[in-house]
């Protein structure tokens, strides 16, 4: 298994002249060719400092690697279509800033940073995911054009520990059919759509004092309480099952959807599928498992 | 793949204010060599390139361009009259680096620019090799390479000052690769293709003819005329007479080295130890070298020249060093019938009254030496003076000299002792050349000057062969003793030569305290350029090939020279990038020790991932090994002070790598 960091070593770097940097050649041959034929040793001085520069430069490129840490950092799942973006942290424990570090994958430059001195950079790398599941983070390069863009520095294909989670593409939401009866709570579970105000009824001990209708109050109406559909303390289901007929990525983006739409409604819900069971619950650790669960699932 | 903002953007603000001050001061230096009609276009194309920065002005179009093009080939041409060579050469990419910049698409353009920026700068040493202009220049190419650094690094966060240290430690780090490559890249005889015609006008040197006047203005000129090593002490200012060319031939006025002279050179004899001595000749366009008197040996590719005199087959155009021996007192013998012949001829009209007085000394004495020793009584005894300022003659110098005027220098009494010699019936001839010279002790050598041109004499007496006289002695002996800057000096302050006694004669020659400051400064920058002049202009083949030699590569093939070349430079840039790695890893001793740690607790299994903070590390490593947990803190807590709380770093330090080196996953804390 691939490490999920790695300091970039000798063996690691290649480093080979640019375009820019054949033109130079070509400039330092032609400057020698002119010192030679007016046999001029300021001129001859001037076409070896420039030689004696392009030589420094490439061990300034190499440096510019070496030792460099690339790590893994976060990266936050997405629904299939959506763009993964891997967090890379590039880590520089020189005393000096590494400039103009740049990263590439599959031939394009995905990022260009300097690193200060002693100090990490995290930069993300995108990548638009297509099926649900794991995501690995493609394999991809560091390399540099510093100092002088002469030479082009570059590390060997990194391939790191380093996937991200792809959650199904959720279903549009006209597509998803009520809860048809599958809920076995205390009653069928309201029609998703969000917090849609339904109406007024009289107040009763226990209404949250939020969804008191104060404006009401002020009129002198009464005590109402603001009724929206979704809301309130109902426990839903949402099962495998319900989708039958649908094959089973069909089902899978239809339950996402309903996952998504009974967190947003603030139902307790419960998620079955033919394997696994999860307890009627809300909120984000409880979202987060569901769909990890649909993102995973291998029926 | 070299850039991502090849967009509309390019070029930024930036890159173009570094371009256009780079450019210059790589330009200024050229301004003289470079048609004011061709500065006007490029100084035009500058402001509009600024213009379309400023979004005041819009990008030429292609017809444009090419009409612009055109324009700067037409200008030159119509200037040089040819688009090749050094001139038009020059003046056409100075052209064309301006046009590039209206054409400033992408990263690749506005490094091109910067590439014909060192061209150029090359093309400035074409026209002077000063130290001054090297050291501008130097700065210019700082300037360049930061330049080229910004361009190649786009949208990074260098700011100006970073980019020029950055270009400073590259050039500071091609240094050794630098002089490596300058002293042992093998150097060719004269050029590939030949140079311009026009290179070698404005020096100075010495003419075969002598008219009244004609040194008199050489020695208004304190340029160097040449610097001589001695391998022992130098002689005395009196007995260095560098001679140059011998005058045989009169025609009543002035002297002429006349047709060349085709008697064998006849040798001889010397009791001395030879003086042995290295010159440096200073560029005359003259085929002709000094000598100290008398030489002893012919350096390659020169000969000499009857009168013992060198000379070369072409004019000097190029500092010339060549080494001689000379004997200081010498005995010639025997004269050639056609020599003696020539050297007693006179234009048989010319200077009745010199005639005259030499004919009367002839009639008491037929002793050469006698007569000799009486003509220079005559200029000791009679009204005669040494003046820089002589009045004009007319007709008869000669006469009108010894008889009216009686003021005059060096030329004045060797033309007119030889003109005596001569109608009495001694063979002679009037040498010129220089004598005395500058000892610049600082250096260890001699400077001689185009002030120290003198002329004298040389007669042939009976048993002694040529001899030497110098008739300006008998009158301002200051002049021989002590040298032509001596003699300004008391000219300058109002002082009459021949005149003092020595102590006197020693006080007015002494310096003021500036004055001998001025003369210490000017003497150690002569040895600056004279150090220039040996290691940059006249490192030519030969002097590769002696320092070769000195290094022990005697009769090295080119193979071998190659390879110890090659050999040079991977151990320089081994020893650059061992320094530079080692610096690297010097930076952080702190973390070099807590990583030491990670290690010995990854060979126990407890490997520390990228992202766990070093405290977090700990608690784990902590719950999976009780047993070790004490040692992690404390190594944990060294670390993490050292690096996160303002601790006095040494001695945390040491206690850290105590713990680090001490710590072990069987024993714990040791």
């Amino acid at each position: 298994m691939s490490p999920d960091a790695i300091t970039l070593g000798r063996r690691q770097v290649y480093i080979l002249p640019t375009r820019n940097g054949l033109m130079f050649t070509l400039v330092l041959t032609a400057l020698l060719l002119a010192a030679v034929n007016y046999n001029n040793g300021l001129a001859y001085l001037l076409t070896f400092l420039l030689a004696g520069v392009a030589v420094v430069s490439i061990l300034y490129a190499n440096r510019n690697l070496l030792r460099l840490r690339v790590a893994a950092a976060a990266c936050p799942p997405v629904f299939a279509g959506e763009t993964a973006y891997f967090g890379i942290t590039l880590t520089n424990d020189h005393a000096d800033t590494r400039l103009g570090v740049v990263i590439e994958c599959r031939k394009h430059e995905v990022a260009r940073v300097d690193i200060p001195a002693r100090a990490s950079v995290t930069v993300m790398l995108p990548v638009p995911s297509r099926a649900r599941g794991y995501l690995d983070c493609p394999p991809f390069t560091v390399c540099t054009y510093f100092p002088l863009g002469l030479f082009r520095a570059w590390s060997r294909r990194i391939a790191l520990a380093h996937r991200c989670l792809v959650y199904p593409r959720p279903a549009r939401a006209e597509v998803v059919p009520p809860q048809s009866g599958s809920a076995s709570g205390d009653r069928p579970g309201p029609a998703p759509g969000g917090d849609d105000f339904a109406g007024l009824r009289p107040f009763r001990l226990g209404d949250p004092p939020q969804h008191v209708s104060w404006k009401a109050a002020a009129r002198g109406q009464g005590l109402h309480t603001k009724q929206f559909s979704g809301s309130g303390q109902d426990s839903v289901w949402l099962e495998w099952q319900a989708f039958a007929p649908l094959d089973g990525e069909a089902r899978l983006s239809r339950l996402t959807r309903a996952v998504l739409d009974a967190e947003r409604a603030g139902l307790r819900y419960g998620l079955r599928l033919p394997a696994q069971e999860f307890a009627p619950d809300s909120g984000a650790v409880h979202r987060r498992r569901c769909l990890e669960a649909l993102a995973l699932f291998a029926g | 793949m070299t850039t991502v903002t090849a967009s509309i953007g390019y070029p930024d603000r930036t890159t173009v204010y570094w371009l256009i001050a780079t450019s210059t001061l790589v330009l200024a230096p050229l301004a003289p060599h470079v048609p004011l009609a061709l500065w006007g276009v490029i100084a035009g194309l500058f402001v509009w390139r600024y213009a379309i920065m400023a979004r005041a002005g819009r990008a030429p179009g292609r017809l444009l361009r090419l009409g612009l093009v055109a324009l700067v080939l037409v200008l030159v041409y119509q200037h040089y009259r040819t688009l090749i060579g050094r001139d038009a050469g020059i003046a056409l990419l100075t052209g064309l680096l301006a046009l590039k910049f209206l054409e400033l698409k992408n990263p690749r353009d506005a490094m091109l620019c910067v590439f014909l920026l060192y061209f150029l700068m090359l093309g400035s040493f074409l026209y002077s090799q000063s130290i001054g202009l090297a050291l501008y220049l130097l700065i210019a190419a700082l300037a360049a390479t930061a330049a080229l650094a910004r361009i190649a690094l786009p949208g990074s966060a260098l700011d100006g000052r970073q980019a020029l240290r950055l270009a400073g430690g590259l050039l500071l780090k091609a240094l050794p690769f630098m002089l490596i490559l300058y002293l042992l890249f093998p150097r060719i005889q004269g050029s590939l293709w030949g140079l311009p015609h026009d290179a070698y006008s404005g020096l100075t040197g010495m003419s075969d003819e002598m008219t009244p006047g004609s040194i008199n203005q050489l020695s208004q000129s304190d340029e160097v005329a040449f610097r001589v090593s001695f391998q022992g002490p130098p002689p005395a200012v009196k007995d260095s007479y560098w001679r140059v060319l011998v005058m045989w031939d009169s025609d009543g006025r002035g002297w002429s080295r006349g047709p060349p002279a085709f008697w064998p050179v006849l040798s001889y004899q010397s009791h001395d130890a030879p003086l042995a001595y290295e010159i440096s000749f200073e560029p005359s366009n003259k085929p002709w070298l000094p000598a100290l008197d008398l030489p002893g040996s012919v350096p390659d590719g020169l000969r000499m020249r009857p009168g013992y005199v060198l000379e070369r087959n072409q004019p000097v155009r190029e500092r010339l060093r060549y080494q001689l021996v000379s004997y200081p007192h010498y005995h010639t013998g025997d004269i050639e019938p056609a020599e003696r012949q020539r050297a007693l001829r006179l234009p048989p009209t010319a200077s009745p009254r010199a005639r005259e007085l030499a004919l009367g000394w002839r009639a008491q004495t037929r002793d050469g030496a006698a007569i000799v020793a009486t003509a220079l009584a005559h200029f000791r005894t009679q009204e005669f003076f040494y003046s820089l300022e002589p009045p004009l003659l007319g007709a008869d110098p000669v006469d009108e000299f010894l008889f009216d005027t009686r003021r005059g220098f060096c030329e004045h009494y060797a033309s007119a002792f030889v003109t005596l010699m001569r109608a009495a019936g001694i063979p002679s001839r009037v040498v010129i050349g220089y004598q005395g010279g500058e000892f610049n002790a600082a250096g260890d050598y001699l400077i001689v000057r185009q002030l120290d041109a003198h002329a004298w004499a040389e007669v042939w007496l009976a048993g002694r062969g040529w001899v030497r006289v110098d008739p300006t002695g008998a009158v301002a002996p200051e002049r021989i003793e002590y040298g032509a800057e001596a003699l300004r000096r008391l000219a300058s302050r109002g002082q009459r030569f021949g005149e003092l006694p020595p102590e006197a004669l020693s006080l007015a020659l002494g310096r003021g305290w500036f004055e001998g400051l001025y003369r210490h400064g000017r003497l150690g920058l002569d040895v600056v350029n004279n150090t220039w002049n040996r290691w940059v202009l006249d490192y030519t083949k030969e002097r590769q090939e002696t320092l070769l030699r000195n290094l022990g590569f005697e009769g090295a093939t080119r193979t071998t020279l190659a390879s110890a070349l090659g050999v040079l430079l991977a151990g320089a840039l081994a020893l650059l990038a061992l320094w530079m790695w080692r610096t690297d890893r010097a930076t952080d001793p702190a973390r070099a020790a807590y990583e030491r740690f990670c290690r010995k607790l990854a060979r126990a299994g407890l490997a520390r991932v990228a992202h766990e903070g070093p405290l977090d590390f700990a608690q784990r490593c902590g719950r999976a090994r009780p047993d070790l947990k004490p040692a992690i803190d404390a190594v944990t807590r060294s670390y993490v002070g050292l690096r996160y709380a303002d601790l006095k770093e040494r001695e945390h330090l040491r206690t850290l790598r105590r713990l680090v080196a001490h710590f072990s996953v069987k024993r714990g804390l040791a």
